[in-house]
């Protein structure tokens, strides 16, 4: 057994070589974390202590031209959580049930918008007072819960005005790609329809930070030494042509119908004076999270509240755009101002088919202001075989059909345009018969146009065919004091010769004051007023009711476009909602007292 | 006798005092940021502790180690009489009983516990005329720290029931058992790690059966190793497969705690990054931002040495490092030309006590050792724990001016 036991001198070399491996590996563990790892370490120290707090900018406010709100922003609380301070099965439990959420969707949020541990992380912006009074007196229920101030947009609902605010949201991943860095954030707030999205960058201003330095437990020691703070810059405010009192007119015009649209515009410039999609929705309800139950109630509803009617509304545009016929066929030489064509009988026999005149009395013949006038189809029918349907279809398009009409709103549509081209594509060569340019030259068919283009074509009838860009922001004002007026642009002229459009003009004025305009209820002696009524033909229900009213006459400078959907005749339904429209335009522009009983009896009071 | 103090080791005993110092410099830089003026004052208290461990070290100096031979079985009989009382009436902290308290000191028996276990043990094995690997010789020693241990345990405190593992171990090997018995009784761990995968054991079976057949340690000792290896490797899997997720995940974090950067990887990575950015000449003294601003726990006890990382640097580190290794390399010299066989054993084995705190604590900071608690020898804040070590210095300054004593 002895043969184990060893010799002093070989236990203290091994005594010595322990100690000696012992320095050796502990200094490679130091070169290692000083030396190798020094950088990333370095970086990792520096980050512990420094934590970024963004300062939020105020958004910049949205009035209307003559300074009323429409987009103002509301002090309101933000519940956040610090997400190294939970204490399980207590912190998101808890709040879960007092903010009505889902514990699945708290830590989706958590994960979502997390920057640091010691950071706090929204979870639900604009929760009602009751319950940060619940949060602060409880707080030992609620361990790493905070609150914040924050200012969330208030849209001035009653103006039924998001067609074009829009609202904000917090930004999406998808969203994020490729913005600024310096802008854009998990957790920043973005436009995501409407101007707060198409100016989004101008109103959002400009993100301060604050450098702090923190404690390990978060807590804060004071401003970190070596890197300054930076002020938040405040997002501009616009102010748009809009005008609230007008706009309020047309949401009250459209109350008693399901589903429309009506665009106001200024024809010597472009502004838009009042646009509304009804049904609308409220944009004051995504300042929140939204719940899911509501959210699906908006998205199914089949009036959709969601749609952008001005913008996106694709219909048929019915009579209203026989001014394009008529002006064509005078351009290109195929009728005269006083030439007829086969009297109307209530129709027209082309081929086996016979093409129905809207009043089956039929109005005999007419000149080409008369045609605008009653609004004959026979008329259209026979000069849109002459024309043929390129030739048409060229005018629409010098008329702007067919194309986007750039107005400073995000995602429009740009309707269609038939052509031959697109016939033989859609049916095949040879497969379609000329049948179509008919239904083409009276509005209806595969012609589609939204109610903003038609607005814009009757702005251009208004301004001897000068056709502006419709626009709604007029003016940006900076926080700096320096104010951008916005000016207005051509979009291009009317493709019709200024004889051409005395003609036009003469029709346009016949639909209100002629023996048999289709407008003529709207005639009153405070204002001239002219337009043109259309119906569409809707293959799935009733037809759509539009009218597009200009006035004053001799000097336009309103024009007033509306559609009901599924509610008949233009003449019935559209002409006397934008009549009431053009009134309250044009009472305040004249000075005249709603409430006088006479002006009632005498102008369009009762319509 | 008169002790000559020009026989002192005055480099030994300098050494030992600039670590002092530089505890007491870290521990003022780790506290300077604290809430409480008490924990301000840490260092302070410090300062009063070391001067409290100077008089007992020079005590210790004046005391002939023939004393402490003699007393060595009484002072064993104490320590586990104090280890079983401080059960009962010791004050808890962080849910272990540790201590017991007078006022606002704390003393904690298991650090008397160490010294009395040392002479006891050096006293067995310096007098037993037992052969070294004989099973008798074996088992009492073996009982002699197992009781403390399962004292200890209880309390519980795993990092220091293993100093008097490791204590055994070193004084097995001073008295003259051979390395491979040391390692033929560890190898049950080896066996345990190598279980996590069959094809790993079964080599590793092989390399422990060649193992035996060429060291030849003894037909009783090789059957009983091959059983327990079988025994941990075998049982192992069972055991694992039969914990609770949780119970897991608590093992697999003690040893690796990347594996939870939440709870106890918390705090080694803190103590990695603090380390780590202080580079090779440190952010400078009361500068490290780590410590400052609490990023890093315990900075005055367990993470001591990674406040010096941070402040002083890769060089600063390894001033310490080298100030130990000084330390050590006196230590076994002293040991080895020591008539005594007692105080031989009391030498390597202080040492060896320092040694393994050493190890473990600086190991734990840069992350290749689990968390345990071990202070850092005179570095760490802790009273009784200095005077500890300063009575280990003592006792190994003392054998060294008494060396041709038998």
């Amino acid at each position: 057994m002895e043969r184990f036991k060893l010799s002093l001198e070989y236990r203290e070399k091994v005594g010595y070589l322990l100690v000696i491996v012992m320095l050796v590996v502990l200094s490679l563990g130091l070169f290692k974390l000083q030396i190798f790892q020094y950088r990333d370490l370095s970086e990792q120290s520096e980050k512990n202590r420094i934590r970024v707090e963004p300062i939020l900018p105020r958004r910049g406010i949205v009035t209307d031209r003559f300074g009323k709100i429409i987009i103002d922003n509301r002090p309101s609380y933000t519940v956040s959580i610090i997400p190294s301070e939970i204490v399980d099965g207590k912190t998101i439990e808890n709040l879960a049930e007092l903010i009505n959420l889902d514990s699945t969707q708290i830590v989706k949020r958590l994960k979502r918008n997390m920057i640091s541990r010691y950071q706090q992380t929204p979870i639900k912006r604009d929760i009602p007072f009751e319950t940060v009074a619940i949060l602060e007196e409880q707080s030992n229920r609620f361990p790493g819960v905070t609150y914040q101030m924050e200012r969330v947009r208030q849209y001035n609902h009653e103006l039924n005005a998001e067609t074009y605010t829009g609202y904000v949201g917090e930004i999406s991943e998808d969203e994020l790609k490729g913005r600024d860095p310096l802008l854009y954030h998990l957790g920043s707030i973005t436009g995501k329809k409407g101007l707060e999205k198409q100016y989004d960058e101008i109103l959002r201003g400009r993100e301060g930070t604050n450098y702090i330095e923190v404690t390990a437990s978060g807590q804060i020691i004071g401003e970190y030494p070596d890197k300054e703070s930076t002020e938040a810059i405040p997002g501009a405010n616009l102010v748009l042509s809009i005008d609230n009192e007008l706009q309020l007119a047309c949401t009250k015009a459209l109350d008693t119908f399901c589903c429309g649209a009506i665009v106001a515009m200024d024809p010597r410039n472009g502004e838009i004076l009042a646009m509304t999609s009804y049904p609308g929705y409220d944009a004051n309800i995504f300042s929140s999270v939204i719940p899911e139950s509501l959210w699906t109630e908006i998205r199914t509803d089949s009036t959709h509240p969601l749609l952008n009617r001005p913008l996106n509304g694709l219909y048929p545009p019915g009579s209203t755009v026989k001014f394009v016929g008529v002006g064509a066929g005078l351009e290109e030489g195929a009728v005269t101002e006083n030439s007829i064509f086969k009297p109307c009988i209530g129709g027209y026999q082309f081929g086996n088919r016979f093409f129905r005149c809207w009043d089956p009395g039929g109005h005999g013949t007419l000149n080409a202001a008369h045609t605008l006038e009653q609004s004959c189809d026979v008329y259209m029918y026979q000069l849109g075989l002459k024309l043929g349907i390129d030739k048409l279809a060229e005018y629409y398009a010098a008329c702007g059909f067919g194309s986007l009409t750039n107005v400073d709103l995000p995602r429009e549509a740009k309707g269609l345009n038939p052509t031959t081209e697109y016939y033989d594509e859609r049916y095949g060569k040879k497969k379609w018969t000329l049948g179509l340019v008919l239904n083409n030259s009276i509005g209806q068919g595969e012609l589609l146009v939204t109610p903003l283009q038609l607005a814009q074509f009757f702005c251009g009838l208004a301004n001897d065919g000068v056709v502006y860009q419709p626009h709604l922001v007029k003016k940006i004002n900076r926080f700096n004091g320096i104010e951008t007026e916005i000016q207005p642009k051509v979009a291009f002229n009317l493709p019709f010769s200024s004889n051409t459009m005395r003609i036009l003009r003469e029709g346009l004025m016949l639909v209100v004051e002629g023996e048999h305009g289709t407008a003529k209820r709207l005639k009153n002696e405070y204002y001239s007023i002219g337009g043109k009524t259309g119906t569409a033909e809707n293959p799935h229900g009733e037809n759509h009711s539009w009218f597009a009213g200009v006035a004053p006459l001799d000097n336009p400078e309103i024009i007033v476009v509306a559609i009901v959907e599924n509610a008949g005749h233009g003449s019935e339904v559209a002409a006397p909602l934008v009549g009431s429209v053009i009134q309250s335009y044009m009472y305040r522009k004249l000075g005249i007292d709603v409430s006088d009983s006479i002006v009632v009896e005498k102008g369009l009071g009762q319509l | 006798m008169n002790l000559k103090y020009s026989a002192l080791d005055w480099k030994l005993i300098l050494a030992a005092l600039v670590l002092s110092f530089i505890g007491i410099m870290l521990i003022m830089s780790a506290q300077h940021n604290a809430d409480t003026e008490y924990q301000r004052d840490y260092y302070l208290r410090q300062s009063l502790w070391l001067a409290v461990a100077f008089i007992i070290f020079a005590v210790i100096v004046h005391i002939p180690p023939k004393l402490f031979d003699m007393m060595a079985y009484v002072m064993y009989g104490i320590s586990i009489l104090l280890l079983v009382l401080v059960l009962f009436v010791g004050s808890a902290k962080m849910g272990a009983s540790r201590w017991f308290s007078f006022g606002s000191m704390n003393f904690a028996p298991s650090d008397f516990a160490k010294v009395a276990v040392l002479f006891a043990l050096s006293r067995f094995l310096a007098y037993t005329k037992l052969p070294v690997a004989s099973k008798r010789r074996m088992a009492i020693t073996a009982i002699i720290t197992i009781i403390p241990v399962a004292l200890i345990l209880k309390q519980p405190d795993l990092g220091t029931s293993l100093v008097f593992l490791v204590l055994l171990f070193i004084l097995w090997f001073w008295a003259g058992l051979s390395p491979i018995y040391l390692l033929l009784i560890v190898s049950p761990i080896f066996s345990l790690i190598a279980a996590s995968h069959w094809l790993a054991w079964s080599i590793y079976i092989v390399v422990l059966l060649i193992f035996l057949f060429i060291s030849k340690p003894g037909i009783i000792f090789g059957i009983a190793a091959v059983v327990t290896n079988l025994v941990s490797g075998i049982m192992t899997p069972i055991m694992w497969s039969r914990l609770a997720d949780y119970q897991k995940l608590r093992i697999l974090t003690f040893l690796d705690p990347g594996r939870d950067p939440r709870g106890a990887g918390y705090q080694i990575i803190q103590s990695k990054i603090a380390i780590g950015s202080g580079g090779v000449f440190g952010k400078g003294f009361l500068n490290g931002s780590q410590t400052r601003l609490d990023f890093l726990p315990e900075p005055h006890t367990d993470f001591i040495f990674s406040v010096l990382g941070e402040e002083f640097g890769l060089i600063g580190a390894l001033f310490v490092l080298l100030l130990f290794t000084f330390i050590f390399y006196r230590s076994i010299k002293i040991a080895s030309h020591c008539r005594s066989r007692f105080a031989s054993l009391v030498v390597m084995g202080a040492a060896g006590i320092i040694m393994f705190q050493f190890l473990v604590n600086i190991g734990m900071t840069l992350g290749f050792m689990p968390v345990t608690g071990l202070p850092l020898p005179f570095v760490s804040y802790g009273g009784t724990s200095l005077v500890l070590f300063w009575a280990l210095i003592g006792l190994i300054v003392s054998a060294e001016a008494r060396w041709q004593e038998y």
